[in-house]
């Protein structure tokens, strides 16, 4: 079995992973991240894209809103690019009139977090679309934040720093030391591309599995009870805002609606489930986010539905019983030799993706005090790669493209990918499936859900194969991960080499079209029922691609939707034991 | 005053008013859209698979008879239609033809898949998978939906022999934002097609076939194909493309053709959307407009709005389902967790693609009762319950053969 050697062994790729293993290595550390799919595969993939100001949980958890707004202005600069700085309005609906606006009002003003009261008038110049029977409006500076993107900078601030990031790795056991099985010395890993197991050896292993820490600690017999909240999130296929809009009342189902890429998303729900990966919507949860929805914008339950997805929070609360709802967003380390004298392992769960990168630093903090080392953090002023392209904006993709005349040249119409930003996505960051590509360039994610590029994405990807052997090496110091976004510098970019092998073409286009299938299925109605209409005349009747060959192969994501799939995973057998 | 007013100028549309036409009544037609056929492979796919069945249909022909009672194929002779068809492709000069016995051809897809269909356009007939002759897959370096190296591994996996190459887009065109429309309109000018077939003779081996993506010209297409096979001296064959669909579309325009020699008026952007009814006859039916809704006025009405996809099926989040026009009864499932099943790609299908509006032995929709809603009105193609067309490959095969038997009803009534 292959060994590596390291300091810091980190599990889960998700923000917070991902900003450990960016601390540590800034720190000095040698660090080493393993994620079992690709990174933000987890709930940070699934989330619903709102940089907090902290108005959210003003009243209900000051202590979390702090955070946030703290860390709100911090990322601002550390990730500028990531986050649109769309603001934020708290809209009082004839529903919330009651004592609520004015405690929230006090509060937002005592911990500090800019907030203004604007006229109903003003609030709707800016948004027309917004309820014009609101009562009252707060501006907030909340934004929307691209979480593949800034878990990409933020991984590849890493390993500039010398972290190595092996994704499509997941930890089978954590290790415990031969004769003491009260000190963990790393993980058993599989290297699910090749389906073989590495094993990791560190000085202090860091699990920072969100919602699956739980599944991991258990590994080493320790016991950690996240409270799994899921929720459900729905995307209508335009920008009906450019605001964040927030019912301002205590925080509850369908208050908060986010306008990100070409999207406006309403969310979310919150519901206890068992099971972290497999996660199913709910009629009722699609039903109750819609009637929230025409609350804050009258009609929205009209548009067309692009898709509908759900996370798991990850959140964490000693000895709780109650609905996850009301668990605390607070996150926590949990140094398990004094809490349940399992030495080399820490756990930080809980938190959110705006305190992602606090949660990092207390994190290696603790790190630091049990290896011995006393470094400081530097990660509030270090930008991470990417960060000269200031905040993102709506429009950057659609003015590269006509300025440059790429039109020719795009993959896929809906989110404006081209087809050098897949290749180059493609080679330069590690890629399994089409769903990577679409968490690195937003493939897919438009109104047709994959309908046209699913096809061409598979063939581009195939003659990359055939054409492999003649490309080159890119330096990973000269290349950001934020040109990824950009049409005209991809242009412009040399293709860099191919760092894992796909399956097969069949393969990949099977994948990727059950995986957009399983975010369609609850939002299915009207034009979007159409659009899935043709999806199949082209799928089926046009390709017979459900006759394809190469039937029986599987990929890392096939789990998804067959049991067939690689199942030797930490999570089937722990449910399985 | 007319005597029939078929709804939706897809293919069933098409050869509804056709078949009524020609029976000597005066027909128009009013539609939103175009129908499916921009979208589509350009062949007429008779039946390919049953629903849940892995073994694919050999024969449509023997399969009929083994279909659900209730099947659109099962009220009518759709042999006869697909045959009248044909004559009437031969007649506007875009012959169609399928395999010599009785059984689906096999062509590859755009994926490289082997599709099973009963009638294709001449241009698309030497890509029968039954012929030995090795394949020379040729793409356009730089068209966007055509990938032949994907297309040649997927056939020779299939243990066809085939190999992919590439020509320049220059060859066909200096415009680099170019669809297959476009190329196509290109590949009508004599000059080029001179030009791409001097590329191709440069590239293809002695004994090998020619498949180029379904780009080869549409108001001179037989023109281009003609000159590329003569010149190259290969036998040639089409592959269809991502839409917009070449081959559908030069079957659309033939079609076209062919109802304007006999009279029959094509109004599309036609949204029609409500009706009067008197008792049980419909007077007109409204088509919207920016101002006062369009009255249009006949004896008889056929509708032909297609499916879920054509529009002729309309649905909201609560898991209400309608038919557009006339608002007739249809057999979907009232709840939305019934409609679908888990993966994209289930051999059964999704139920509610099954749903439509359900019709008696002459093609009249019938209520819950099997009684006819209205005296005068007809259904034909992708609107009828009971089958799901893109599922089992009989799109254009169900159009044509409802289209055909609706029109002859409608006429004769
Ligand atoms: C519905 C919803 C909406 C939210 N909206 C917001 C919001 O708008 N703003 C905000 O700030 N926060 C939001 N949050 C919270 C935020 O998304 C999460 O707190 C944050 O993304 C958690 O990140 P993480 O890295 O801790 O966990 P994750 O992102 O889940 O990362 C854990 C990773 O561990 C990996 N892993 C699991 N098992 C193994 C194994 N055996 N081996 C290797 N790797 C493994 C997983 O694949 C996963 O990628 C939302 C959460 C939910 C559920």
């Amino acid at each position: 079995m292959p060994k590596i050697e390291t300091d810091l062994l980190v599990i889960g790729g998700g923000a917070t992973g991902v900003g450990v293993a960016w601390d540590a290595a800034l720190r000095g550390f040698r660090t080493v991240l393993v994620e079992k799919r690709d990174l933000t595969h987890g709930t940070t993939g699934r989330y619903h894209g709102l940089l907090h100001s902290g108005g959210r949980y003003v009243v209900k958890d000051p202590h979390s809103a702090e955070e946030c707004i703290r860390e709100n202005r911090i990322l601002r600069k550390t990730h500028a690019h990531c986050i649109e700085d769309t603001g934020g309005f708290f809209v009082v609906t004839p529903e919330d009139v009651n004592a609520y606006p004015d405690q929230f009002q006090a509060a937002c003003k005592n911990l500090g977090i800019p907030c203004e009261e604007i006229s109903l008038r003003a609030a709707l110049q800016r948004e027309p679309l917004m309820n014009p029977r609101a009562a009252r409006v707060f501006v907030v500076p909340d934004g929307a934040a691209d979480s593949f993107q800034a878990t990409h900078s933020t991984a590849q601030a890493a390993q500039i720093a010398g972290a190595q990031i092996l994704n499509y790795h997941e930890v089978v056991a954590l290790i415990p030391a031969e004769g003491d099985p009260a000190r963990v010395v790393g993980a058993r890993v599989r290297d699910v591309a090749r389906g073989e197991d590495v094993e990791i050896r560190a000085a202090l292993t860091i699990n920072a599995a969100g919602a699956w820490a739980g599944v991991i600690a258990r590994t080493a017999g320790v016991t950690v009870n996240v409270i799994p909240g899921k929720g459900t999130m729905l995307a209508a296929n335009h920008r009906l805002i450019n605001t964040v809009l927030n019912r301002c009342k205590m925080p509850d189902d369908g208050d908060i609606i986010v306008p990100i890429h070409t999207v406006t998303v309403i969310g979310t729900t919150d519901e206890k489930v068992q099971d972290p990966e497999h996660l199913t919507i709910e009629p009722w949860e699609v039903e109750l986010l819609l009637r929230e929805g025409d609350k804050l914008i009258p009609g929205i339950s009209q548009a067309r539905f692009v898709r509908a997805w759900a996370g798991v929070r990850p959140l964490y609360q000693e000895h709780y019983a109650g609905a996850s709802r009301d668990a605390t967003r607070d996150f926590v380390v949990l140094d398990h030799a004094a809490r349940d004298g399992v030495a080399g392992l820490l756990t930080i769960i809980g938190g959110k993706w705006t305190t992602f990168r606090l949660m990092a630093e207390k994190t290696v903090d603790k790190a630091c005090e049990q290896l011995g080392a006393r470094k400081p953090c530097s990660t509030a002023e270090t930008p991470v790669p990417g960060v000269e392209h200031g905040h993102y904006w709506l429009g950057h993709r659609l003015r590269e493209v006509e300025q440059n005349h790429l039109q020719s040249e795009l993959v896929c119409e809906c989110e404006l990918v081209t087809r050098a930003m897949l290749e180059n996505a493609a080679r330069n960051n590690p890629t399994l499936t089409l769903d990577d590509l679409r968490r690195d360039v937003r493939l897919g994610m438009g109104p047709c859900q994959g309908g046209f590029c699913t096809y061409r994405a598979a063939g581009i990807l195939h003659e990359l194969q055939v054409q492999n052997s003649q490309s080159k090496i890119q330096d990973p110091n000269t290349w950001h991960v934020a040109d990824l976004q950009s049409p005209a510098r991809n242009a412009k970019l040399e293709i860099g080499n191919w760092k894992l092998g796909v399956g097969t073409p069949n393969l990949l286009l099977r994948d990727f079209l059950q995986e957009r299938w399983k975010g369609l299925l609850p939002i299915l109605w009207g034009r979007q029922l159409k659009q899935e209409r043709l999806d199949e005349l082209i799928y089926l009747a046009l390709m017979n691609a459900d006759h394809l060959p190469d039937e029986d192969a599987v990929s890392p994501m096939s789990d998804f939707y067959s049991r067939r799939g690689i199942s030797t995973t930490a999570d089937t057998e722990a449910r399985d034991a | 005053m007319l005597d029939l007013i078929v709804i939706g100028a897809g293919l069933s549309g098409m050869l509804a008013a056709h078949t009524a036409a020609r029976a000597g009544a005066r027909v128009a037609i009013v539609s939103k859209g175009l129908g499916a056929l921009h979208w589509s492979a350009g062949t007429i796919d008779a039946l390919g698979y049953f629903p849940d069945e892995k073994t694919p249909v050999s024969s449509p022909l023997a399969a009929l008879p083994m279909l659900a009672p209730n099947h659109p194929y099962t009220l009518c002779d759709a042999p006869a239609a697909w045959r009248e068809f044909a004559a009437l492709t031969h007649a506007c000069g875009l012959p169609y033809a399928g395999a010599n016995a009785d059984a689906n051809l096999w062509l590859p897809s755009p994926a490289g898949a082997a599709r099973p269909t009963w009638l294709a356009p001449r241009a698309q007939l030497a890509g029968d998978l039954a012929r030995a002759e090795p394949m020379l897959i040729v793409g356009v370096r730089g068209m966007r939906d055509f990938f032949p190296e994907l297309i040649a591994e997927n056939l020779r996996k299939q243990n066809h022999a085939a190999r992919a190459a590439f020509v320049p887009l220059e060859v066909i065109t200096a415009r680099h934002d170019s669809n297959s429309v476009q190329l196509a309109h290109a590949l009508d000018d004599p000059a080029r097609q001179l030009k791409l077939a001097r590329e191709l003779k440069k590239i293809v081996q002695r004994g090998e076939r020619i498949g180029l993506p379904a780009i080869l010209g549409l108001d001179n297409h037989p023109n281009a194909f003609q000159t590329l096979e003569a010149e190259t001296g290969a036998a040639i064959f089409e592959i269809p493309t991502l839409p917009p669909s070449v081959p559908g579309i030069r079957l659309n325009d033939a079609l076209r053709r062919e109802l304007h020699r006999l009279g029959v008026r094509v109004d599309v952007n036609m949204d029609v959307r409500g009706f009067h009814a008197d008792g049980a006859r419909i007077a007109f039916v409204e088509s919207e407009t920016s101002g006062q809704p369009l009255k249009h006025r006949a004896e008889k009405f056929l509708l032909a709005t297609g499916g879920i996809l054509g529009g002729g099926i309309q649905s909201d989040p609560t898991g209400k389902t309608w038919e557009a026009v006339f608002d007739l009864p249809l057999t979907i499932a009232p709840n939305r967790g019934d409609w679908f099943r888990a993966r994209f790609f289930d051999p059964a299908g999704h139920p509610i693609f099954r749903g439509g509006v359900a019709v008696n032995r002459v093609f009249q929709p019938v209520n819950a009762h099997g009684a006819p809603v209205y005296a005068n009105l007809w259904a034909a193609g992708g609107v009828l319950a009971h089958a799901d067309p893109i599922l089992e490959r009989s799109l254009e095969g169900v159009a044509i053969a409802t289209g055909v038997a609706a029109g002859k009803f409608a006429s004769q009534a």
